[in-house]
């Protein structure tokens, strides 16, 4: 099955966007951003902490749908979700 | 004005709008607002003028370097269009002064560089029942809501935790884009028609030039608003 994941800002920046992807059935939503992270250690850094986890300010949306951090590693992806992460732009 | 007549002229100059910060994004939102006839504008900001901003903030120009940016925010305003009042307030908006430097405004105007002051008027908003037009930029980045507090999301269900402070560069160009935007949204409100961006985050990205929309929803556990949804439906039990 293949999902789409939509990076924003600075996110973008670093890890590019519009990304379609394979993944297999049953596959979190925390894995398949961290497996797309890595591939560019800054960005990985930009959306995880040194544990591993999201960091606070992260939004995380699946098919316009808000995914609470919290619930990232336990909410699977389905065929042809959208997924959008990105940041709180602040400056002004 | 042929756009919306004798009377929508009017209800801009019997409008007063407080806009914080003058800045990137304070700029062009004041000088937009200012010749819109918006009748009253405060603006607040409490920095000088540095030479490093003037590749964005267009209120001010080199000669004003050194001076308090609410001096030069006054003096140019005012220049652009004498028939509006200006409230230039040289203070730093924090929770115990906040609501009242806002007064009687008919909306807020985000044109801040950080979260932590964006929350303050966010409660304020929430409490005085009055519109927050958010904006925040980076590099070519830029993001726009209208927030209408007991029907949209307020900032904190859409950003509840601020990002950590950072220093970093923007073309001029974004806040422009992203000021005139809020600017747009203030008249719309104002007027009381077209479609405003409630519920909907505008995120623009002017490396592609592209723009998406990204549809925003309160959180009914959200510790700035979540009272007003509850407040709202026992109301509406009561009936």
């Amino acid at each position: 099955m293949t999902v789409k994941i939509r990076f924003f800002a600075r996110f973008r920046e670093l890890l590019g966007t519009d990304i379609m992807t394979d993944v297999v059935a049953g596959m979190m939503f925390s894995s398949l951003i961290t497996t797309i992270a890595k591939k560019n250690p800054e960005g990985y850094d930009a959306i995880f902490d040194e544990k591993g986890t999201f960091r606070e300010f992260v939004i995380l949306m699946k098919n316009g749908k808000r995914i609470d951090i919290a619930d990232a590693a336990k909410t699977p992806v389905e065929d042809g979700d959208e997924i959008a992460v990105f940041p709180p732009v602040a400056g002004g | 004005m042929m756009l919306f007549g004798d009377e929508g002229q009017e209800r801009l100059k019997k409008a007063h709008i407080f806009i914080a910060g003058a800045g990137g994004l304070g700029s062009p939102v004041s000088l937009y607002l200012a010749v819109a006839g918006i009748g009253t504008i405060t603006i607040a900001d409490m920095d000088e003028v540095d030479r490093s901003n003037l590749n964005r903030q267009i209120l001010h120009f080199d000669r004003d370097i050194g001076r308090k940016k609410t001096a030069s925010a006054e003096e140019k305003l005012k220049e652009i269009n004498p028939d509006i009042t200006v409230n230039a307030v040289d203070m730093k908006i924090e929770e115990t002064n906040a609501a009242n430097l806002v007064g009687k405004a008919d909306g807020i105007v985000d044109a801040l560089d950080n979260y932590p002051t964006r929350y303050i008027l966010n409660d304020v908003a929430i409490a005085k029942k009055i519109p927050l037009f958010h904006g925040g930029i980076r590099g070519f980045y830029g993001q726009v809501t209208t927030i209408i507090p007991g029907k949209t999301p307020c900032l904190k269900c859409i950003f509840p935790k601020a990002p950590p402070k950072e220093v970093f560069p923007v073309v001029g160009v974004t806040p422009g884009i992203i000021g005139i935007l809020q600017a747009n949204e203030v008249i719309k409100y104002l007027l009381g028609s077209g479609l405003l961006l409630m519920g909907r985050l505008f995120i623009w990205d002017g490396m592609q030039a592209h723009a998406d929309e990204i549809c925003v929803e309160r959180n009914p556990a959200c510790v700035a608003c979540g009272s007003v949804v509850k407040k709202k439906t026992t109301a509406g039990k009561r009936k």
